[in-house]
């Protein structure tokens, strides 16, 4: 190991150095969305990182600077590692602690990882505007979601790494005659991007690395296979294939959209400029025949899987399964709460929906609809397609006052579907029972409860795992729905299903809060989904609050004060510069507000795609 | 685009799916129907085979290979006869709410599968075909010795004879015989091609959740012969005085069962192929599996632990529904997942087990109904064979003839210990 490696890049790094680079990177909603970006790609600020520690003796033959490392292998051995500072932002790309559960973890093994699987890289295949991050992160987020520790090493964030934010690879980048120099750059990239794998497999308990390249040539491929056999790594090729020219000239459209270079330009000659760009850039693509390896092909978005199994083991199942549910076409999720029934607090009874409740109902659906009608104009003005709006779903449980919220929709001729699975959590020999009474009655319970308010139960009652576990066909059936959707459910399906779309942890879920006045708009990108929080007007203050349903344990130190802008509460240490100040909301509740958008990350990411061709 | 994904959508609650079986004779379909059927009825959904040459033997019992030639009018007027039989019991079946039907049959032909779809279709069935595709002729021959020697088709006649017949049989499918979207003009069906053995797969229009469950088993699933040994763990100490849970080590007579299972096993496994042994994480069953050879490959899941008995742990108390705090059975079938799923991947096997987890890969296997899983009797000390075959599974018990007290309880009664009755037995 090189001397001349600085205390701070040493292999472990202190708790203390861990609390302060956690610190840095929280990102608020107020950052300006430039520092917000380069700090994801670890070009401006690179100090806020938490270092990714990796080292094989070579980092002093770099050039460095002051302190002795150079930005660029910094910035190489740290990408995207953030830490959640808020549950209004996607947390599929952060660092999870070691105490984090998954939400929907069938058990837990000593090691972290899901039974006897072992270690496994999937390597995408496949052109650039072939879905591959989309498909990369929804993987991420469900695996996750099972419990297997899943990374995504993008190549095209080392690459970015090396060669510097704005700057090109060289032309012959990506040929296969190209220079000595690009030779080397690419080895080096490619180098980095491996040892990183390794490091978080062997060193971090990992299971899945998803390892997201064009790796275009079957020679390549099949040396990455053996590659990874030498670290005991099985590996698993999945290759995004698209023979529709509609297709592919649709995710062309999506990932240029906000590039300069295309300005002005009619929507489809863009794309097909982009699709030509990308031949130019990289001539030879070999779609995958190699016979020892394993892999899945997808063929245009999921209509056809043709897979080659040599030694596919549980997991890779899964994931067909996963993928035989999964598209990559963009559509938005809606949630927001059934009303008030008149029977509020029995879970059995399934009470029908009160005066008040028919009332929300109503102001609600109204809200949803002139709020997606809104969209589409400011879309239309910022130059915008008009195309009409995709058309929306509604999904209840079978539970009455959820039916009965649907109503409006129903009248209006939109399509409602009822899932059984939504029915809200079983509050067991909680229901009906006050606080004070569930306090007095089990105050054991109540202690347990306080400890692990995920996974423990109440007598007779669901836990939120168990919760978690039941909603998995809801989960997949989300992943399929091609319409917009709106979902009205009872406020714990709605944590659960939020934790997923939006990777909460398992400390979160309980507390995270739906007042009624809110819809919550879910708003996919390839990189990360978005949340949005759209006002209702006009409510009687008394129905917005939380669930009076089910179990109300509070968490000690939890009170409604903390919250005081209501939404999705974050745990407290982490919840500076989220909490909107209901001074600067309140007064517009009753015209129609605009709707506040909390965070917006993934244009950027997806703006910066273009650059990426690995 | 799939004419039902387009977000209009069917209501899943609603989903009716006739799985099609295609392929020539000898490659394991009712081997794959019967699976299905059995997987799908563990997970509570309502599924049912109907095989259309039950149908035909109704009518010709011991048919000769010139049956099945297409040349033969009379032959072929009776094979469509009983396809069209079974189809409409299958229909019948589904307006009285059943869910996933499995039509077990060649469907070689395009026109066949047409005709299949169409009829479905009408009813507002979605299909799915299921392809078993295999070209390597030791697989057909053994499959034909071992299965279907054995059908109906061939009771006492000589094997010989049988066999020569059977592939005669097949000669005759093999003249009209299409594998699916060969010419590219089934492009727009559901299917689920397996060639091979699963070595290579097509997916293709998967059109809802459910399909896509059916398909994710059916993947797993291999055709190559092999047994599924399960015991419990010797008795433990718990045990002796009636508790549930906890992690308690074994019992004298425990201890004694764990030295004599590596004779027991060898005299049910016959030759010396080595097994891989799967344990729980609990001390109990890894003891009673550590005397096994050494050369068995162990694995320990955390998935076979005994049945969360949340706060009941340890004490004496009802077997009864799922205890405050606890998992309840069908919790324990959700947990098996990945279990059931592996041991369909894997082949020879060894459980050791518990109670609860046992019943449940126990029911799996031998398509007992779940809801009576929580009373079925697995004795201590007893090592129990499965070995799956296209009709059905077969069982044989070895016992190793050392007392242990009984854990078994009669539904509704407490946690006496009481002497199984004979009817309630599995």
């Amino acid at each position: 190991m090189s001397d001349k490696v600085p205390a701070s890049e040493s292999p472990q790094s202190s708790p203390a150095q861990r609390a302060t680079a956690c610190l840095a990177s929280s990102e608020t909603p107020e950052e300006d969305s430039s520092r917000a970006h380069s700090r994801r790609y670890g070009t401006g600020d690179s100090h806020s990182y938490l270092h990714r520690q990796v080292h094989f003796g070579d980092i002093s033959t770099e050039s460095t600077d002051a302190d002795g490392h150079s930005t660029a292998e910094i910035a190489a051995n740290a990408p995207r590692y953030r830490r959640k500072s808020s549950t209004f932002i996607d947390g599929i790309h952060d660092v999870t602690a070691d105490n984090d559960m998954a939400p929907a973890q069938l058990y837990s093994t000593m090691s972290g990882r899901l039974f006897h699987s072992g270690r496994i890289a999937i390597v995408m295949v496949g052109l650039p505007a072939r879905g591959k991050t989309h498909i990369c992160v929804s993987m991420a987020r469900y695996l996750q979601w099972l419990g297997v520790k899943t990374r995504i090493f993008h190549l095209g964030d080392y690459r970015r790494a090396t060669v510097g934010e704005g700057e090109d690879v060289p032309e012959d980048y990506f040929f296969p005659n190209a220079s000595p120099a690009s030779v080397m750059l690419r080895q080096k990239i490619l180098k980095k991007c491996r040892e990183d794998i390794y490091a978080w497999l062997n060193h971090d308990n990992g299971q899945v690395a998803i390892y997201d390249a064009v790796n275009p040539t079957a020679s390549g491929r099949l040396s990455l296979a053996k590659e990874f056999a030498k670290h005991d790594v099985q590996t698993l090729f999945l290759e995004s294939y698209v023979d529709d020219e509609n297709l592919l000239r649709e995710n062309a459209r999506n990932v240029k959209i906000n590039s300069p270079d295309f300005e002005g330009m009619d929507p489809d000659e863009a794309a097909k400029l982009y699709l030509r760009r990308i031949e130019m850039k990289i001539p030879i693509f070999e779609t995958m025949t190699e016979n020892e390896l394993n892999y899945i092909k997808m063929i245009n978005a999921g209509q056809k899987f043709f897979y080659n199994n040599v030694s596919f083991n549980y997991l890779s199942h899964r994931i067909v399964f996963y993928l035989t549910n999964t598209h990559i076409k963009s559509r938005t999720t809606f949630f927001v709460r059934a009303g008030v029934a008149t029977e509020e607090e029995s879970f059995k009874a399934d009470a029908p929906l009160s005066e008040e409740g028919h009332n929300y109902a109503r102001i609600m659906c109204e809200t949803v609809l002139s709020h997606r009608e809104q969209e589409r104009e400011s879309l239309k003005e910022q130059g915008g397609p008009d195309v009409p709006l995709r058309p929306l779903s509604v999904w209840t449980s079978t539970r009455m006052r959820t039916l009965q919220t649907a109503e409006p929709f129903t009248e209006r001729g939109y399509k409602v579907r009822q899932r059984s699975q939504m029915a809200q959590i079983n509050p067991g020999v909680c229901e009906k029972l006050s606080e004070r009474a569930i306090r007095r009655l089990y105050p054991d319970e109540v202690e347990k409860h306080d400890l692990d308010p995920y996974h423990h139960r109440y007598p007779r009652a669901e836990s939120y795992h168990d919760l978690a576990v039941r909603l998995e066909p809801i989960i997949l059936e989300l992943e399929r729905e091609q319409n917009d959707l709106l979902i009205i459910a009872h406020e714990s399906v709605l944590r659960v299903l939020y934790a997923y779309l939006m990777h909460c942890s398992t400390t979160a879920i309980p507390t995270l809060k739906f007042p009624r006045n809110e819809i919550i708009e879910i708003i996919p990108a390839a990189y990360q989904n978005e949340a949005k929080r759209i006002l209702i007007p006009g409510l009687d203050p008394r129905i917005v609050p939380s669930s009076p349903e089910g179990i109300r344990i509070s968490v000690p130190g939890e009170s409604p004060a903390l919250f005081p802008g209501g939404g999705l509460s974050s745990p407290p240490e982490t919840l500076e510069g989220l909490t909107i100040s209901p001074g600067s909301s309140a007064p517009s509740l009753v015209t129609s507000p605009p709707p506040q958008r909390i965070v917006s990350t993934s244009k950027e990411a997806v703006e910066d795609k273009l650059l990426d061709q690995d | 685009m799939a004419p039902r994904t387009n977000g209009i959508g069917v209501q899943v609650e609603d989903t009716k799916i006739c799985v099609v079986m295609v392929g020539l004779p000898a490659r394991g379909k009712s081997f794959i129907a019967q699976k299905a059927q059995r997987y799908l009825q563990w997970l509570s959904i309502d599924a049912q085979t109907f095989n259309v040459g039950n149908y035909r033997r109704t009518e010709a019992p011991h048919p000769s290979a010139d049956f099945f030639d297409l040349g033969n009018a009379e032959g072929e007027k009776r094979r469509r006869a009983a396809a069209e039989a079974a189809m409409h019991d299958m229909l019948d079946w589904f307006r009285q709410g059943g869910v996933i039907g499995i039509l077990d049959a060649t469907n070689s032909t395009k026109e066949r599968r047409k005709w299949v779809l169409d009829t479905c279709t009408k009813e507002g069935i979605e299909v799915l075909f299921v392809e078993s595709k295999c070209d390597d002729e030791t697989m057909i021959m053994a499959n034909i010795r071992d299965v279907k020697l054995t059908s109906p088709d061939y009771t006492g006649q000589d094997p010989e004879q049988a066999a020569q017949d059977f592939r005669n049989r097949i000669k005759n499918y093999e003249k009209v015989y299409k594998s699916l979207d060969e010419d590219g003009d089934e492009n727009d069906y559901t299917y689920l091609k397996i060639m091979d053995v699963g070595s290579q797969v097509i997916i293709n229009r998967i059109r809802d959740y459910l399909q896509s469950r059916v398909v994710y088993y059916l993947m797993n699933l291999h055709i190559r012969p092999r047994s599924v040994w399960l015991s419990r763990h010797g008795e433990s100490l718990y045990n002796l005085d009636g508790r549930i849970g906890g992690d308690a080590d074994l019992s004298p007579r425990g201890h004694q069962y764990a030295q004599k299972l590596p004779e027991l096993v060898r005299q049910s496994v016959g030759e010396d192929r080595p097994l891989t042994v799967w344990t729980s994480t609990l001390k109990r069953t890894i003891s009673t599996a550590r005397f096994l050879p050494e050369n068995y490959n162990q694995l320990q899941w955390k998935a076979l632990d005994e049945l969360d008995a949340g706060v009941c742990d340890a004490r004496r108390d009802k077997y009864n529904y799922r205890y405050r705090g606890g998992e309840s059975y069908r919790d324990v079938v959700i947990r098996l997942e990945p279990i059931i799923m592996e041991l369909e991947r894997s082949e020879d096997i060894i459980i050791v087990t518990h109670q609860a987890i046992l019943r449940c890969i126990y029911a799996y296997f031998m398509k007992k109904d779940q809801s009576h899983s929580p009373w079925m009797n697995v004795p201590l000390h007893t090592l129990i064979k499965l070995t799956p075959r296209a009709y059905g599974t077969d069982e044989e018990r070895f016992s190793a003839d050392i007392p242990a007290v009984s854990t078994w309880r009669g539904k509704g009664s407490t946690a006496k210990h009481e002497n199984p009755t004979p009817g309630a037995s599995i």
